[in-house]
């Protein structure tokens, strides 16, 4: 009802400038308020970069996670893709039928590939692995049944499990195992780190914000009396706003940069034993890198952060400074 | 350009710091505002700033009624008037050419234009040699006269002023009134609360006189 058009008497001069002018006004005085903001960061350089260390290390957690689920996402792929079947021919067949029932179970759909392993060959594998050749060569008899490893066509589980039902089915074949089960508690417990990131994500957000609202309280303090003398003036409060914002955008850039920077610098750290870890498993796995996107993300979303805290903290603030 | 209709102001539902205000101020008119510390000289100002709202009555300042205005609409209202403060509100960590330029920047005026405006308002007030000085190391008089540029610097149709003279000397003073005189002449409408008896009366021009928040009198000059 009090809205109206326009009830403010406008003098003559406010006019001349013209829409376009008006707008290199604006753009102007944003650059003026960034370079200035900036400078006012730059003054105060210990300060600035205990603020900024504050969001780096609020940054950096989550991130890593993160990157470490991300990682863990790649290899279950892998292993997803690696997972076979292992079909247990019933004891005491003869490698002639062995071979036949290979052939049987190649045969089957949803089979990409099959590898026969003997009874000798299963024997032989297993005391390389164990070590234990001093005391599997007192055995008389060879316990292992041959056994054929089926790589199946499609590595979904649901896939993988019919697959396993069709191929114990196969007369010759006395069981079949399928190592599911830790992949799929992997997934589980890649599900729960994906939450956990998540929860941390947004608790370490939140702690950002409340790092740079309360820098940004401070900030509004110390120009209290600038803010009431330019609103006495005729300041809109987005002006009166604006070089807040662009100290907490300073704030939460220089934040994001830090994180990186000690993302990287953790993940040069970790990467040897990592390696070298992951080696002694026979797997060639890497610590993943945030890559551009990765780095723009990071370093986008505490700029982000960074403006909405100041944003919140000026607000609050602005209904307190009235002019005297 | 004022008009107040039965105007009243209270704090806290208690105080009446102003009661059914009545008066018209003229386009390009200067007036005074004279009454004790505490009659409602600077209510009424902050009124008209729109710094307060009225609990009573309506105020109009060119035919709009501010009371009207929505909050998003207050800052352009205030860039209309000018106001010169008796402490100054001046930013000590500015140069007296940048105190200056502040309204021209919220507006944000092209740098040059702006210059060329500021300087023309320190020249009026013959401060111009003094520009990239800090107002700290300006005198009392010196300061309010910063104050003034500012005020005027960008054209306002209605200048307003709360004991502009309050600290100075009576030459000062005398020299203050004469700019707001020069102000007058050219068309700015002005109006300036002052408890200074003596040198209002010199001045011959129309008084609002008030007591306990009511016009008591309204002397036009002679």
């Amino acid at each position: 009802m009090n809205r109206r058009s326009s009830p403010s008497p406008r003098g003559a001069h406010t006019h001349r400038a013209g829409a376009s002018g008006r707008f290199r006004g604006w753009l102007r005085h944003h650059r003026a308020i960034c370079q200035d903001s900036a400078w006012r960061l730059l003054r105060t350089p210990v300060a600035s970069l205990v603020t900024m260390l504050a969001i780096a290390i609020a940054m950096v957690l989550p991130a890593g996670l993160w990157l470490t689920l991300d990682s863990a996402r790649l290899l279950d792929a892998e292993l997803t893709e690696s997972a076979t079947l292992t079909a247990y021919l019933a004891p005491g067949v003869e490698e002639g039928e062995a071979a036949r029932i290979e052939e049987a179970l190649g045969a089957q759909p949803g089979v990409a590939h099959t590898r026969l392993i003997t009874a000798a060959e299963g024997m032989a594998e297993f005391q390389q692995a164990l070590g234990l050749e001093n005391a599997l060569a007192r055995l008389d008899d060879n316990p292992l049944p041959a056994s054929v490893v089926v790589t199946p066509k499609a590595p979904a589980p649901e896939a993988v499990r019919d697959l396993a039902e069709a191929l114990d089915a196969v007369p010759g074949v006395d069981e079949v195992r399928l190592d599911l089960a830790w992949i799929e508690r992997l997934r589980s417990l890649a599900e729960l780190g994906r939450r956990v990131t998540l929860a941390l994500a947004v608790l370490f957000g939140g702690g950002v914000l409340l790092v740079v609202g309360n820098t940004i309280r401070l900030a509004v303090e110390s120009r209290r009396k600038e803010i009431e003398v330019i609103t006495l003036i005729g300041a809109t409060h987005g002006f009166v706003r604006r070089p807040f914002l662009y100290s907490g955008a300073w704030y939460g850039l220089g934040g994001g940069l830090l994180a990186w920077a000690l993302l990287t610098l953790g993940g040069g750290w970790l990467a040897a034993p990592v390696s070298a870890l992951a080696e002694s498993y026979g797997a060639s796995f890497s610590l993943p890198r945030l890559g551009a996107g990765g780095s723009a993300i990071l370093v986008g979303c505490s700029i982000l952060l960074g403006w909405l805290g100041a944003w919140i903290a000026v607000s609050r603030h602005l209904a307190e400074v009235k002019p005297r | 350009m004022i008009v107040f209709e039965h105007v009243g102001k209270r704090y806290g539902g208690r105080f009446e710091a102003l009661a059914n205000l009545d008066f018209r101020v003229r386009r390009g008119e200067m007036l005074f505002l004279t009454g004790h510390s505490g009659a409602g000289k600077s209510s009424l100002l902050r009124l008209v700033m729109r710094l307060e709202r009225p609990t009573r009555g309506r105020i109009l300042v060119a035919g709009h009624d501010i009371d009207r205005l929505h909050p998003s609409q207050v800052p352009f209202y205030r860039r209309q008037v000018g106001v010169v403060f008796q402490d100054h509100q001046l930013l000590y960590d500015r140069s007296i050419f940048h105190n200056v330029a502040l309204p021209l920047t919220i507006q944000g005026v092209e740098p040059r234009e702006s210059a060329r405006r500021v300087r023309g308002a320190l020249d009026k007030v013959g401060l111009l040699h003094r520009e990239k000085a800090l107002p700290i190391e300006l005198s009392g008089g010196e300061q309010q006269r910063v104050g003034i540029a500012r005020a005027v610097v960008n054209k306002p149709a209605l200048l307003l002023a709360d004991e502009p003279t309050g600290n100075l000397d009576p030459q000062l003073s005398a020299d203050i009134m004469a700019l707001f005189e020069d102000f007058n002449r050219i068309g700015t409408t002005v109006m300036i609360a002052s408890h200074d008896l003596a040198l209002i009366a010199r001045l011959q021009h129309r008084t609002l006189r008030l007591r306990e928040g009511r016009l008591v009198g309204d002397l036009e000059a002679a």
